[in-house]
């Protein structure tokens, strides 16, 4: 309580950093408090998984309790989840599947988790995580919002792309919102799918909204989002679009929203797998890194992001979730031009702080690292 | 120096590499479990001293406070600070034990530390006119510096070097020496001095001004307490130190012999220019590992912890090669740290004298 406080009150802090010497005077005392309870750890907000569920064959839903003080979070929001796996701290960004209701009434939030092929935290979660155990959260963060006031809304979702749109969901459903909702849900087969109970019993208890799931591999040739999906949903050009759902799925949508007339500003879309690069291969990637702290040089070739070139020659820079979202790893460029891997455009040329892990060099590059 | 050729170079090299690929292939849980549980005593004796300090008007309550808060200064100095500045647990990803955002309880900033110690001091090991740990610039280590009359008195110095060990290093970056020279100016170190004024503005405050006036009735006992473990903290830091790099048979090497030197080189000038000491759990703990000085030196950013694990083979590849491996009791290479502070402190002509007549009896 007293560490609490002292998080909150200006001077209380000033005075911890020139006693303690660190920015984050209320985490000092942390490796104490983590002997006796996790749970008062300051540094970040720590978790408690009170419940792991199966939801399919390669995905789980974990029930966490958050300490008290976490500051709650908007249907669609992501959080980053830190957990130690061989004495390495790792952070992902995972979105909250279940209502902000939950977390205001019970104090509980939950996270649907999809083992990812060769991912080191996701498969760590679904094999040794278990019941009781504390993990670490930061605060919510996220533009992939409802619109504040009701208009008619289109999801498009693909595989574990569900998540966010789950809470967004429960949500409409639990204030009853008025105006007509569409859940296009793309899963490979039928036992790819998620929450498939929750999603039924919503649609039946909230009449404004309409369902469809549709596999896309239970049939000898797949296939995938097209044309008459879309033109099936009822005034689809007066809906504002939320897309969630992998690379593919998203490009698809986006190409056949706009054929349909719907504008930019009516489609929102969040990631939520490493990007793959688009369009980058055409441009001369790749060039000398230089790291100055580190008094350090390497030449890359290729489309290897700033992080994979630091940690290729040794370093360790500050990292997390490894997709340019939660921007642990942000740092000084001093000089050279980097492409955004999840944008594809060119930074300046001059000092700017950039996403190490989303960073490709196009040419000489020096960074404060 | 021990003369080696390339290839032995090259050889010792992949050998000294090779101890180093499987630690870095083996690090994980235990690293992490080992240096949180060092992090968590120190917070654990750190909060005692400073709740004890109060009650110090009983002398042994005062004593135990004053040494539990000087042991604390001295793991966090030792085996937390320096070792996580150099890089040591970085891989951990943990943002409280980042070599480059860590800050210490001493008081020379980390940035001038880094700085001075991991580039300058890690890079010219004990390269006359390079290294400027090399005596710190105030005292004549060897014979590579000629003697001066002030240096007769450097065994005055060097106690007074001690007492005030962290301010000492706190200004070792303002390169007096060269000042004094009139090499570089006042100017070219502004900001190094407005650092060094708010570190060390900060950390007197801590000692001298907070803490006493917190618990004002007892002011004088605390800040005593306070001053106390302080002086522990100094004088048990320049003794490690003053033992990793001076000892009898540590070797100095000049600019020339290593111009464009080349990794091998860089090991061997490592291995040759470092001393260990011998002890138990406590004194190597206390000690940050240093005690394993030579493997510190050639693995500057391995875990310490590990130092006495390799030992066995870093002593191993340096009997291969031919080359000596220093150590001895903390008493006996204390002893001869202090003896080479004497012995350079006579003009040179007295000095080889004695040192003749003290050789004679052993070339008979």
């Amino acid at each position: 309580m007293m560490l609490a406080k002292a998080r909150q009150n200006r001077a209380l802090r000033w005075l911890g950093r020139q006693i303690l010497n660190t920015p984050q005077p209320a985490s000092y005392f942390d490796p104490l408090a983590e002997a006796i309870n996790p749970m008062w750890v300051q540094a970040y907000t720590p978790a408690r998984v009170e419940r792991i569920f199966t939801e399919t064959h390669d995905t789980k839903t974990l029930v966490l309790r958050p300490a008290r003080r976490w500051g709650g979070f908007q249907a669609g929001q992501h959080v980053n989840l830190g957990v130690d796996i061989e004495g390495v701290r790792r952070q992902r960004t995972f979105s909250l599947s279940s209502s902000p209701r939950l977390w205001q009434d019970n104090g509980q939030i939950t996270l649907t988790i999809k083992r990812h092929p060769g991912g080191r935290v996701t498969n760590w979660l679904h094999d040794h995580l278990e019941e009781g155990a504390v993990l670490g959260l930061t605060d919510a963060f996220g533009d992939f919002l409802l619109p504040s006031v009701a208009k008619p809304l289109l999801f498009i979702a693909g595989g574990s792309g569900i998540t966010p749109i789950l809470s967004q969901l429960e949500s409409l459903a639990a204030e009853d919102y008025r105006a007509p909702v569409t859940l296009l849900y793309f899963v490979r087969t039928r036992k790819d799918i998620i929450a498939r109970e929750t999603i039924t019993a919503l649609a039946a208890r909230y009449s404004a909204l309409t369902v469809r799931i549709l596999t896309t591999h239970d049939n000898t040739s797949p296939r995938s989002l097209n044309g008459s999906d879309l033109d099936s949903v009822p005034g689809l050009t007066a809906r504002d679009v939320f897309l969630c759902g992998p690379g593919g799925l998203m490009d698809l949508a986006t190409e056949l929203l706009y054929q349909r007339g719907i504008r930019d500003s009516q489609v929102h879309c969040t990631f939520f797998a490493p990007p793959t690069i688009a369009s980058l291969s055409k441009e001369a990637l790749g060039g000398d890194v230089r790291f100055v702290r580190s008094a350090l040089s390497v030449d890359s070739t290729g489309d290897a992001t700033l992080l994979e070139i630091a940690e290729a020659a040794g370093l360790h820079p500050q990292s997390g979730c490894r997709m340019g979202i939660c921007h642990q790893c942000s740092c000084r460029k001093t000089s050279g031009t980097v492409i955004n891997r999840l944008t594809g455009k060119p930074s300046g040329p001059g000092e700017e702080s950039v996403q190490l892990c989303v960073s490709v060099p196009r040419g000489p590059v020096t960074l404060d690292v | 120096m021990l003369k080696l050729d390339e290839q032995q170079l090259n050889e010792l090299q992949k050998d000294l590499d090779a101890v180093r690929d499987d630690v870095l292939a083996d690090l994980g849980e235990r690293d992490a479990r080992y240096i949180r549980k060092i992090v968590r005593l120190h917070r654990a004796l750190e909060a005692g001293g400073r709740v004890m300090m109060p009650f110090g008007f009983l002398p042994p309550v005062f004593v135990a406070a004053t040494v539990t808060l000087g042991v604390a200064k001295i793991l966090e100095n030792m085996e937390i600070g320096h070792n996580v500045m150099h890089g040591q647990y970085d891989w951990m990803n943990d943002p409280t034990l980042n070599s480059q955002t860590y800050e210490w309880d001493t008081v020379c900033t980390s940035d001038s530390w880094r700085r001075t110690h991991n580039y300058e001091h890690h890079t010219y090991t004990n390269i006359i006119g390079k290294d400027r740990d090399y005596g710190y610039a105030v005292l004549r280590l060897s014979d590579d510096e000629p003697w001066k009359p002030w240096h007769a008195l450097q065994l005055i110095n060097y106690v007074l070097l001690s007492v005030f060990f962290q301010w000492g290093v706190g200004l070792h970056e303002l390169e007096s020496e060269k000042l004094r020279r009139r090499e570089i100016r006042w100017r070219d170190k502004l900001s190094f001095i407005k650092d060094f004024g708010r570190k060390g503005g900060r950390q007197a405050f801590k000692d001298y001004v907070f803490f006493p006036l917190l618990t004002l009735p007892v002011a004088p006992i605390v800040l005593a307490g306070n001053v106390g473990a302080n002086l522990i903290r100094n004088l048990w830091a320049s003794t490690v130190i003053f033992c990793g790099h001076f000892t009898q048979d540590a070797e100095t090497f000049t600019e020339a012999e290593c111009e464009g030197e080349s990794k091998g080189h860089w090991y061997l000038r490592q291995l040759t220019g470092s001393s260990n000491f011998t002890g138990g759990r406590w004194l190597h703990l206390l000690s940050g590992h240093l005690s394993y000085q030579v493997e510190h030196h050639v693995f500057p950013d391995l875990p310490a912890h590990r130092y006495p694990e390799i030992s066995e083979r870093v002593q191993g590849i340096c009997q291969k090669h031919g080359i000596p491996y220093n150590t001895g009791s903390f008493a006996s290479q204390y002893g001869t740290v202090l003896a080479r502070i004497t012995r350079f402190s006579l003009p040179d002509p007295i000095r080889r004298k004695l040192e003749n007549r003290r050789e004679q009896p052993q070339a008979i």
